[in-house]
Formats: structure tokens, C-alpha cells, sequence
């Protein structure tokens, strides 16, 4: 907001007031009639709410380090990826009963190998394996992203700090809202005699999206000495 | 009018006309490039020229959070369909798709569909924001 122009009479605008203030407004407004006529209830947007915070990528980490110890469990991942999740516990129905109503119920996990490297984007939108992965990171939604990986793999990954060789392939995966995906990354070769559990750590979003690789010394809580993490 | 004076109002106008109005009146002249760049819808990015990526993330604000679970919970009981949402969202327009925060999208097109289906009027939205606005400002 510009303060060198304020006027002083009664119309003046409250002081920090933004852009963001009029979207919560105009939220609280909609959802407030749409209860009002009887459009959905207040118990509908509270359980959905709580679905909300309870969906995150430790779903995902969980999956990916059971597919890692896991032949069979792998193979099961790979026919057919809802499935499989609900093995562990990450049901792709809730909250309501028959899932979410923008994230069709069918997920495909791309395996990575030494000869082929996956990522994954949604060009149209931003759709995403919510259910497995949370909410996506805010460069997945920015145009920028959405416009060049699919045209510019190897110069938006290494953009990432991920080069990848050029005897590798690079797949990209374009979402769409009947098929969601997620990457299942190599496991490193320096973890044998790892847990389940210590495995899921080094399992980070940008591994399951693709932007990124699983190392040892980068896990979901640290980050190697001297190394921002670049969000 | 006169023919001639007739012709000279056309002469004029033509030479007002700027030149791409004139080959875009005639379809089957334009050349193929063109033609994509005009049939070419707003949220269609993949592949489309662009600059550098930006990395940064943000904190969910709790009215993006509450404009997720509104949106979804009116396409929950049948009020409209995600894709409804999405094909709303594209049709905005360049400068709100492109201008506005992601949750933005959702909730735009979750207010004009309310109207466009009758749940609500626009006066009904005015008044009902404004009686948040002075709620939120008794508030604070």
C-alpha cells in the first residue's frame, strides 16, 4: 500500500490492510451463505478441515521405504498404487467415504533406476497425490514450473541442484485430474541394515516429486552442514 | 450518401484499421502459427516460454486452507464438480489467473458459481461481506 497518499477523512483505508484480508472476507462470506442455504454443513467443512491438517508427505515417506524392503510390496505399488497405500494406513477414500473430490483415487508410482529418471508436474492445474503427499509446494503451482518441465527437464532439475547425467532418461509424468503420480526414488547405496523407519527420514517431498534424490545426509528434519535447504 | 464520398469513408477507414484486425477477419489467411497462438487457452502452460523457476514457499494462510475445504465440500454435496472448478478457474480470464494468489482462483470461481446457479445474489454477497468486514474491523 502506498502511505505517502493516504487521506486523513473518514474514508480512510485501515492500515495493512491487503490484498489477502479481501480474500478472507470474501471466504468467510461464501462459506457462511453456502452453510446458511443448506449447501453443505458446518460439520462437512470441519471434518474436511481436519482432513486438511492430517494430510502430509510422511505418507509418502512411509510408502517408499516399505517399497524399499519390500519386494512384494513393490510390486503391489506398482500394479496398483491406491491399494497399496492403504496397506499402511493412507486411505485415499476420506474424508468422505468415497474420497476427495479433486483427487481421483488413482495413483501410479514411477520407479526410478540407474537409466531412467522420473518427475512429476500438472501442467492444466496443480494436481497432485495429496492424499500421499499433503498440499504441494508452492513452486508446483507458479506457472514457471508448470510451463517449462516438460520442455526443459534437465535444465529445471539441475535449476533444483539435481544434475542428471545425460545417458539417463528423464520421464515426465503430467498429472491429470483421472491419474496422480508419485516417484519412487532409488534407495542410496550407502543404507543396508537402515530400518523401515530410519529409511523414511531421507525420503523427502522433492524426492517423491522428483526435483531431488534421497541422500543420507539429508533428511526431513536436517539438512548437510553448510547447505541451505533451498526452501 | 454519395459513392464516391462512400468509397472515400472506406478508403479512411481502412487506413485507420490497423493491419492485424484486417488479416484476422479473414481466417483462412492467418498463418498456422498464428492461428495456435490465438486458440491457445490461458491455463494450457506446458511447454510455453518462461524464466527462471521461483523456488520460494510460503505459509498456507488459513483462507487458503478454509477455500480448499469450502471448495471441496460444495462439489461434496453436489453443488458442482472439481472439474467444474478447474474449467471456471481457466475461464476467469488472463489477468485474474495469471494476477491472483492459487487459492484466489478456487474461490473466485466457487462465489461467481454460487451466483450463476442462483444459491446466492450479488446483493446477498455484498451484504454478507460487509457484514464480515465490520465483524473483522470489531475485532481487531
Amino acid at each position: 500500500m502506498n502511505t505517502s497518499h493516504q487521506h486523513t477523512d473518514a474514508h480512510t483505508p485501515i492500515e495493512g490492510r491487503d490484498e489477502a484480508i479481501e480474500f478472507e472476507i470474501l471466504e468467510t462470506a461464501v462459506r457462511e451463505l453456502s452453510i446458511a442455504k443448506g449447501l453443505f454443513s458446518a460439520e462437512d467443512h470441519r471434518r474436511f478441515m481436519e482432513w486438511y491438517d492430517n494430510i502430509g508427505p510422511t505418507g509418502g515417506a512411509r510408502v517408499v521405504a516399505r517399497a524399499w524392503v519390500d519386494p512384494q510390496f513393490k510390486q503391489r505399488l506398482l500394479a496398483d498404487g491406491v491399494a497399496a497405500c492403504k496397506e499402511l494406513g493412507i486411505d485415499w477414500m476420506a474424508p468422505t467415504g468415497h474420497g476427495t473430490p479433486s483427487d481421483f483415487t488413482w495413483l501410479v508410482a514411477c520407479e526410478n533406476t540407474p537409466k531412467l529418471h522420473n518427475v512429476i508436474v500438472c501442467t492444466l492445474c496443480s494436481c497432485y497425490p495429496r492424499p500421499l503427499l499433503g498440499h504441494s509446494p508452492a513452486w508446483y503451482e507458479r506457472p514457471n514450473y508448470r510451463r517449462r518441465v516438460v520442455r526443459w527437464p534437465r535444465q529445471v532439475l539441475a535449476e533444483f541442484g539435481l544434475i542428471i547425467p545425460p545417458d539417463v532418461e528423464i520421464r515426465v509424468h503430467d498429472s491429470n485430474q483421472k491419474t496422480r503420480y508419485i516417484v519412487l526414488p532409488m534407495r542410496p547405496s550407502d543404507t543396508e541394515g537402515w530400518s523401515e523407519e530410519k529409511l523414511a527420514t531421507i525420503v523427502t517431498r522433492d524426492t517423491m516429486i522428483g526435483v531431488a534424490v534421497p541422500r543420507i545426509d539429508w533428511t526431513t528434519t536436517s539438512t548437510p552442514s553448510g547447505q541451505a535447504r533451498a526452501e | 450518401m454519395s459513392s464516391t464520398l462512400y468509397a472515400a469513408l472506406l478508403q479512411s477507414i481502412r487506413a485507420h484499421a490497423p493491419q492485424e484486425r484486417h488479416e484476422a477477419d479473414l481466417p483462412l489467411t492467418i498463418s498456422q502459427r498464428r492461428a495456435e497462438a490465438m486458440l491457445h487457452v490461458v491455463h494450457d502452460l506446458g511447454g510455453q516460454p518462461d524464466g527462471p523457476l521461483d523456488k520460494s514457499l510460503h505459509k498456507t494462510a488459513l483462507w487458503e486452507k478454509r477455500t480448499h475445504c469450502t471448495a471441496e465440500c460444495l462439489a461434496w454435496r453436489g453443488v458442482w464438480v472439481s472439474e467444474e472448478r478447474r474449467r471456471r478457474e481457466n475461464d476467469l480470464g488472463e489477468t485474474l489467473y495469471f494476477g491472483t494468489p492459487y487459492y484466489a482462483r478456487w474461490l473466485l470461481a466457487a462465489a461467481k458459481m454460487l451466483i450463476d446457479k442462483g444459491h446466492i445474489t450479488p446483493d446477498e454477497l455484498i451484504a454478507k461481506m460487509e457484514e464480515v468486514r465490520a465483524r473483522e474491523e470489531d475485532a481487531a
